[in-house]
């Protein structure tokens, strides 16, 4: 009995505390590194242009390059490699799953067959386009992965947010992804609570039976409280002027030394562009 | 002084229809008053409060504010509405409800934000209150990962730095230190002094003297059951023995223990 509470009560706890540590944390962003140090609008706009440039590459030569400038940026803003390739590579048997291995295939990639499989009947032949091509595919999620991640580590959310909305997002889209992101935080809190003053009030062996009632009631409580919430949070921003359209600071500065960043990737942006459209990537 | 700034006249409000929160309350509020809302959990202060920050509306009786009827299609036109958010704040009793943005120093500056007070203004105003307050450590820091009585601080803060003419707050000394406790009533009355109207609603009895002239005690019928001057509410023990307003404290004396009701006045220095 108490086994099987225990479980539901490790795993639920580690789920949160994995969410915390992942969503949350911010103490890559704190760091002093390089990217660290840019103006986050800049920063912003430079990972754009080099996740287009990855989406524009056709050659495996291309996406390496960029991937290895991925790392570079890594390295110089002080994450560690290890957990960085751990953090990007979790995503690639996901994508893989669903278009690089059907594009193996002599289905969708005809071509010099290099491997068969008799699977269940079927014939399913791997070909060298087909591998070519899986592997340019992996390369170059891989590789926009890898900024996306490496853009969300280095910048905290708060900043990410603000900028989204100084570049022109709509702000109910924005404002809507801030505050799931705080109370997602609260909620997680108000569970881990409601846990320990459930055990502090009933001792560690909670009977099983109490134990998914405990965890039922608090799904239906965490509903009712978030429309509460929101109903209340509402009028907390009607009461300080809030009137459809909030303002937001624009207090970023951007120095020579960001300038010279973007001057910088736009070029390499160009150089790649060339080099892809001369072949010299072959 | 007699210049009425709130006028309710038997006023009633009920949430969704059902949950009855005030039944019929008269209450005038002057320019430049001190109002202590003292009252047992559930009898409707936070619902007052609500009320006279223009978020809820009576269902029945009149609620005047500024010499007019007000209504709740008045905050459809833009410039009334800012005119009321700046002229009236309002701290909430939960925190966590007030503070939305993701970082403490957004949170601050959200409300002149939005009420379209100059840039170098708010950051003067920022930059006071932080001093004040004492929170400069917490600015970058996101909301909801901060103890109770800093989340107060800074919901205080957020309100304070509208620097409204008429302050509403629901229980801001509950769990605060002593020390900051002090230091929110010290800006109470600092305020008061320089002419701004204060409306408070506490358990607190301690502090009900400092912070208010005049003293309206609710009953759990959800009624004002009696209003006055604060020396004479807090000398009726009867009045706020009926209405869970006293302490009853066991003490140990030698061997023997006894039980008596005291309001914890004596402490007060
Ligand atoms: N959102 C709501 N839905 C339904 N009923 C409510 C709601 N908010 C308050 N009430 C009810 O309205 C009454 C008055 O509530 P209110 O919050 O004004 O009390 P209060 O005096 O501020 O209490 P406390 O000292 O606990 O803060 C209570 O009986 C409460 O049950
Ligand atoms: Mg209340």
């Amino acid at each position: 009995m108490s086994k099987r509470n225990n479980f539901i009560r490790r795993s639920l706890m580690g789920v949160l505390s994995f969410l915390k540590e992942s969503v949350f944390a911010d103490e890559y962003a704190a760091k002093k590194g390089f990217l660290q140090s840019l103006d986050p609008r800049i920063k912003i706009i430079t990972f754009i242009l080099f996740i287009l440039a990855i989406l524009f590459t056709q050659s495996m030569a291309g996406s390496l390059y960029l991937y290895a400038v991925c790392l570079i940026l890594a390295y110089l803003s002080r994450v560690s490699i290890g957990f960085f390739l751990k953090r990007t590579w979790i995503f690639i048997p996901l994508f893989s799953l669903f278009i690089a291995i059907p594009a193996l295939f002599s289905v969708f990639s005809p071509g010099e067959p290099l491997l068969s499989l008799n699977m269940a009947g079927v014939q399913l032949i791997i070909t060298r386009p087909g591998l070519w091509g899986a592997a340019l595919f992996v390369t170059r999620v891989i590789a926009s992965v890898s900024f996306a991640v490496l853009l969300s580590l280095t910048t905290k959310h708060f900043v990410l947010l603000k900028v989204l909305r100084i570049l022109g997002i709509p702000q109910i889209f924005v404002m809507t992804m801030g505050m799931c992101y705080r109370y997602i935080y609260l909620f997680v809190e108000m569970i881990e609570n409601t846990y320990t003053a459930v055990k502090s009030r009933s001792g560690v062996n909670i009977h099983y039976p109490r134990g998914q009632r405990v965890v039922a009631w608090n799904i239906a409580y965490l509903w009712v409280r978030s429309c509460q919430l929101n109903e209340e949070v509402y009028k907390a921003m009607l009461s300080r002027g809030y009137s459809g359209e909030p303002a937001v600071l624009n207090d970023f500065k951007a120095k020579p030394k960001d300038w010279l960043w973007l001057s910088a990737v736009l070029a390499m942006f160009a150089v790649n562009r060339l080099a892809e459209i001369w072949g010299i990537y072959g | 002084m007699d210049n009425p700034i709130f006028e309710l006249q038997d006023a009633h409000f009920s949430y969704l229809g059902r949950y009855p929160a005030l039944r019929g309350i008269d209450i005038t509020v002057c320019q430049g008053e001190q109002i202590a809302v003292i009252g047992a959990n559930g009898c409707g202060k936070s619902t007052l409060l609500h009320i006279l920050d223009g978020l809820i509306f009576p269902e029945r009786g009149s609620f005047k504010a500024f010499g007019k009827e007000l209504k709740e299609d008045a905050f459809n036109r833009a410039d009334f509405s800012r005119d009321f958010r700046k002229k009236v704040g309002l701290v909430f009793q939960n925190p966590d409800v007030q503070l939305f943005c993701p970082t403490v120093k957004e949170d601050i500056i959200f409300g002149p934000l939005q009420l379209g007070v100059e840039k170098g203004e708010i950051q003067r105003r920022l930059e006071a209150l932080v001093g004040v307050l004492n929170i400069g450590d917490l600015l970058d820091r996101p909301p909801q990962q901060l103890s109770i009585g800093e989340k107060r601080k800074v919901a205080i803060a957020s309100t304070l730095i509208i620097e409204p003419d008429i302050l509403l707050l629901d229980e801001p000394t509950a769990g605060l230190d002593p020390q900051t406790t002090r230091c929110i009533i010290d800006l109470l009355i600092q305020a008061n002094e320089s002419g701004k109207t204060i409306i408070t609603s506490t358990h607190d009895l301690h502090i009900v003297e400092e912070i208010s002239d005049t003293v309206y005690v609710f009953s759990p019928e959800k009624k004002i059951i009696k209003s006055g001057c604060p020396h004479e509410i807090l000398a009726d023990e009867q009045l706020l023995r009926d209405n869970n307003l006293l302490h009853i404290h066991s003490h140990r004396h030698r061997d023997k223990s006894h039980i008596h009701p005291h309001t914890h006045l004596e402490h007060h220095s």
